[in-house]
């Protein structure tokens, strides 16, 4: 395509407009999650999950705590054969306080937001602006269970995956 | 699966990105917020040397210390240079309100702005002109030609009464002084009208007229404050979610007992020091009361009461202070007007009634047990240990403002206040909670059309809702910065009847043209409309708006409106009444211009008519508004106090607003420090101060004391107590087909019509259409689940909502959202007004509900139905 092969200096010289249309595709493109090149973790196996008993895990890495939970009815990304196994980002989005899971979704004590873990993270009550980051889930033949990347900015950083 | 595209990374501000002070355009509240503007690919670097903000965004920032910057936050806006631009818009931690809180409305400020690649594009850009069926775009000169053209016609053939509006009043939602002082200096000078109304309600009134005749203005206390205080009492107010970060970030600490220190250095010395207790009046448990019992159990009192019976709780809490001897005594006798005093002793306390007999009848109407009501009594006003009064900070709202016999409740609570001792300490104030911020300044002085106030000052003023509907004298209305067809009481009612009228009008012009082809220019135009206005019961409607809004579709003209950020702004909040800038940092969408530029225009315009025809003397009442930025507007505005120059014990005699000596300049050297007015010149220094808190020393009236008022006698008898447009419910068999109460209110999702949020997937998906809350066990009775959609109907007229099963409304109790994007639970409002002041009640009337076959799956999948009310 056009745009791919033009170089820096074409493109700072081009008409505004068109500068306008690519600069945007470009832009629109690179920041929908997931956009990063995330490593695939295994969290825990299906046998070993019981309905709302949360299993906390850190993802992408040891700075970003996250929780899977089985709600035991179908959710929204839900994994596993009743589509019931989610995970989260377990920093409310709102000032990045730990959320605690209870009733079927996520409290956050700080300012009491909520989330609901069946309905992709929805701030259903409370200051959040942001839903909650699902983080994406698949299981392989065994029954493990693997966090495979993060849709949503975690509280407390520009991008997701910090530099080394 | 996300439901919607979401990110994983922010572009980070350079540092030399362009920053700019601002206030959250929504709530009363007035969080302060920085943005940051930069060219798109010039983004800063992660260390902290490397960008605007000075952060280490290499690493994790810590929960509540490191500075909030999600998703919402950032957008990209394409400037009038054709350059697409990076804008970051977050919570300041410079802010004293919000410290870098924020709330989930506030926290979408930069998606609010125009960008032609979000939906946002779908601001109005052009003038539109109204032929038969549809609209079309036109100049300003043609549309401001056949505004001012008509506007002068319809005054000169039917007198200037003949203009009515309903308009965008006292600032917020992003408009603020500028905007509000060119509406009045058009209306109450250009075209001199009396047929006002504000933006959510039929007439031109004040809310609180019941305080402020007393002597106080609402905005009395500041956000110290709620941190000072004892006992904060919400009435009729559920600020968790309507001043969202006013109660977390100040109300909540006190609670928890995290603000024990800041009381122990203005408390006196050896007086007590607790974590405050909170009373909450409303019927339904909240998540006002929720949130405060979870943090605070055993120091929440909830009350109930009966809808509508609100100041006779009232009475009857001062009635039970009273009787226990916890008065203010000394500050009734120093502060107050002890000749009124005996008034409300008599006719509020009902002093003459016994005790006992008082309160069995409060319990019989109220609803609430005198056990509650004498707790409410001690907790306001129970001297402490070693006899220091306690300090008691009461925030009311649209609870009781919008309640039955506004101008008595509203008097009602206030002089539990005055009672107490409880105005100009810390800790203490009595005033409204406010729904948007404010930024009051109209040319009372010069009016030609007489204002007038509550049925004890000149009035009550007339309803305009009536008048546009019912009088055919009205001719020309002007809707501005408001959307009635959802918003206006008894909506169904009113939006039938400016439908009928505006089509009349329509219906003519379509005709001529058919007979005679379309006019030839805007004086043409003007001619016919005004021809047409005398022939037919035709209106013709102006609407001006940022967005094509529900009642633009009935509208002849539609201007289209800069918005927040698009032009400099100044509003002061309601805690604190703390002004500051809320600057531009883009350009409007299209030929979209301020609302202080379009209302100057269509005066210059009119000024221009006049004097063509040597009528000097109506040319000159146009002159003076062909005004060339937003800073001379404001300051044009500040003609309008009085002479500041007073002490700090004069500050009770200067309007809440007054900021005389300010500037556009002077606030942007301030910044998220603001001042707070009334602004003072110190007659000492030259200086300006602003007012931390008001009526330490004096009240608004002329001799500075504070005037008690007697309220009307009531019945426990309800059909004797309230009015026809409730009690035809008990008749004919009404009880049976309309069972249930019906009350309405907000949500914390969103703000007001949504008229930005309707475009933003989270709100789109969380609210997806107008709700109903139903108690349990009503629910149970009726078979309705969550999720569940029914029609809720009355005598007024009908909507359709979705359910939501919780325990927050009582049982014969619903309450329902007030309106959404496009449809309103107004249509279910009845016509009251208080005689007293004209102002409506939203919130009563009575309602059947019939669920309805089927369910929309989309919303039953990916709606949450959770308790909003319930956060163990």
């Amino acid at each position: 395509m056009l745009q791919t092969t033009m170089s820096r200096r074409t493109f700072v010289g081009g008409s505004v407009v068109l500068g306008a249309l690519l600069t945007s595709v470009r832009f629109s493109k690179a920041f929908v999650a997931p956009s990063l090149s995330y490593k695939r973790k295994r969290i825990a196996n299906i046998r070993d999950l019981k309905n709302h008993k949360p299993v906390m895990f850190n993802y992408p890495d040891k700075d970003s705590p996250a929780m899977l939970v089985k709600l035991g009815r179908p959710a929204i990304g839900g994994v596993g054969p009743g589509k019931d196994i989610v995970a989260f980002s377990a920093l409310c989005t709102h000032q990045g306080c730990p959320l605690n899971y209870s009733k079927v979704r996520f409290v956050c004590k700080c300012h009491y937001s909520m989330f609901d873990p069946a309905k992709n993270g929805q701030t259903y009550q409370g200051h959040a602006s942001e839903w909650l980051p699902q983080i994406r889930l698949s299981v392989d033949s065994r029954g493990n269970i693997y966090a495979e990347a993060v849709e949503g900015l975690v509280w407390g950083r520009v991008i997701n995956i910090l530099p080394k | 699966m996300a439901l919607f595209a979401r990110k994983d990374r922010l572009p980070i501000p350079p540092k030399n990105a362009e920053k700019k002070t601002t206030v959250c355009q929504y709530c009363n509240v007035g969080c302060g917020y920085d943005v940051y503007k930069w060219p798109v690919g010039k983004d800063g670097g992660k260390k902290p040397s490397q960008n605007a903000l000075g952060i280490d965004f290499t690493k994790q920032r810590v929960a509540l210390q490191g500075q909030a910057i999600v998703e919402n936050m950032h957008t990209v806006i394409t400037g009038k240079d054709g350059k697409q631009y990076n804008v970051l818009v977050i919570p300041s931690k410079n802010s004293p309100i919000n410290r870098g809180n924020y709330s989930i409305r506030g926290g979408t400020n930069a998606q609010a702005t125009y960008a032609p690649s979000k939906p946002t594009r779908n601001r109005l850009h052009y003038p539109l002109l109204r032929v038969g069926d549809q609209f079309q775009p036109v100049s300003w000169e043609e549309a401001i030609d056949i505004v001012a053209r008509v506007v002068k016609g319809v005054k000169d053939n039917w007198g200037p009464d003949s203009i009515a509006m309903k308009v965008h009043d006292h600032g917020g939602s992003g408009s603020g002084f500028e905007d509000n002082w060119a509406v009045g200096k058009f209306f109450f000078i250009a075209v001199g009208t009396r047929m006002l109304s504000i933006h959510n309600r039929p007439a031109y009134n004040s809310e609180v007229w019941g305080q402020r005749e007393r002597g106080t203005h609402e905005l009395n206390y500041c956000y110290e404050d709620a941190r000072l205080a004892d006992t904060i009492v919400l009435w009729g107010a559920n600020s968790f979610e309507t001043a969202s970060v006013f109660y977390t970030q100040h109300m909540l600490p006190n609670l928890q007992g995290a603000t024990t220190e800041e009381k122990k250095k203005v408390y006196k010395r050896g007086e007590p020091v607790e974590a405050a207790r909170m009373i909450v009046v409303d019927p339904r448990r909240t998540a006002s009361v929720t949130v405060a019992e979870d943090v605070a159990p055993g120091r929440v009192l909830h009350l109930r009461p009966r809808l509508g019976t609100d100041y006779v709780l009232a009475n009857a809490i001062a009635r039970a202070i009273y009787e226990k001897g916890w008065h203010d005594k000394e500050f009734i006798e120093k502060r107050t007007d002890l000749k009124t005093f005996e008034d409300y002793k008599k006719k509020s306390l009902m002093l003459d009634v016994p005790y006992d007999r008082f309160m069995r009848d409060v319990e019989k109407l109220t609803g609430v047990s005198r056990k509650d009501i004498e707790k409410a009594a001690e907790w306001i006003a129970k001297p402490k240990k070693g006899g220091y009064r306690r300090r008691t900070l009461t925030i009311y709202e649209k609870g009781v403002i919008w309640g039955y016999k506004n101008y008595d409740t509203i008097a009602a609570i206030s002089q539990i206040a005055a009672l107490t001792g409880n105005y100009g300490k810390p800790g203490t104030g009595c005033g409204r909670q406010g729904g948007h911020q404010e930024g009051y300044v109209r040319p009372h002085s010069r009016s030609r059309a007489k204002l007038v106030g509550s049925i004890y000052a000149g009035g009550p003023p007339p309803n305009i809702d009536e008048y546009v509907k019912n009088d055919l004298k009205s001719k020309v209305y002007f809707v501005s910065g408001t959307d009635p067809y959802l918003s206006t009481p008894n909506a169904q009612a009113y939006k039938k009847r400016v439908h009928e009228r505006t089509l009349a009008l329509t219906e003519f012009l379509s005709e001529y043209a058919a007979a005679a082809g379309e006019p030839a220019g805007s004086e043409e135009r003007a001619r016919r409309i005004i021809e047409g206005l005398g022939k037919t019961q035709g209106l013709f409607l102006v609407v001006i708006n940022m967005y094509q809004n529900e009642t633009a579709r009935d509208a002849h003209l539609i201007l289209p409106a800069a918005g927040w950020g698009e032009t400099p702004t100044t509003y002061i909040n309601c805690n604190s009444r703390l002004l500051r800038i809320a600057d531009k940092f883009a350009d409007p969408p299209g030929d979209a211009k301020p609302d202080w530029w379009i209302w100057g225009r269509i005066a210059t315009r009119m000024k221009e008519l006049y004097e063509a025809e040597g009528n000097h003397e109506e040319a000159k009442y146009c002159s003076g508004m062909d005004w060339k930025s937003a800073a001379e507007v404001f300051a044009d505005g500040a003609s309008e106090f009085p002479n500041n120059k007073l002490s700090k014990a004069d500050e009770a005699k200067l309007p809440a607003e007054c900021y005389k000596g300010v500037t556009h300049d002077l606030l942007r050297k301030l910044g998220q420090k603001g001042i707070q007015t009334p602004v003072r010149i110190d007659p000492k220094t030259g200086k300006l101060v602003g007012t931390k808190r008001r009526y330490t020393y004096k009240f608004g009236t002329s001799d500075g004391k504070f005037k008690w008022y007697g309220t009307d006698p009531w019945s426990p008898d309800l059909n004797e107590f309230y009015p026809p447009q409730i009690t035809k419910y008990f008749k004919n068999g009404n009880d049976r087909k309309f069972p249930f109460w019906f009350t309405n209110g907000r949500t914390q999702i969103f703000w007001q019509t949504g008229y930005h949020d309707r475009y933003l997937p989270e709100k789109v998906y969380t609210i997806p259409m107008p709700y109903i809350e139903m108690n349990t066990k009503d629910a149970k009775r009726l078979g309705i689940k969550s999720g569940d959609i029914v029609e809720v109907y009355n005598m007024e007229g009908n909507c359709v909502a979705v359910v939501y099963v919780n325990d927050s409304p009582p049982p014969g109790t619903v309450y329902g959202l007030m309106y959404r994007f496009h449809e309103s639970l107004n249509h279910l409002t009845t016509d009251y007004t208080d005689p007293k002041t004209t102002i409506p009640w939203y919130k009563a009337s009575r309602v059947g509900i019939r669920k309805l076959s089927g369910s929309l799956e989309h919303v039953r999948k990916f709606t949450s139905f959770l308790p909003i009310n319930d956060f163990s």
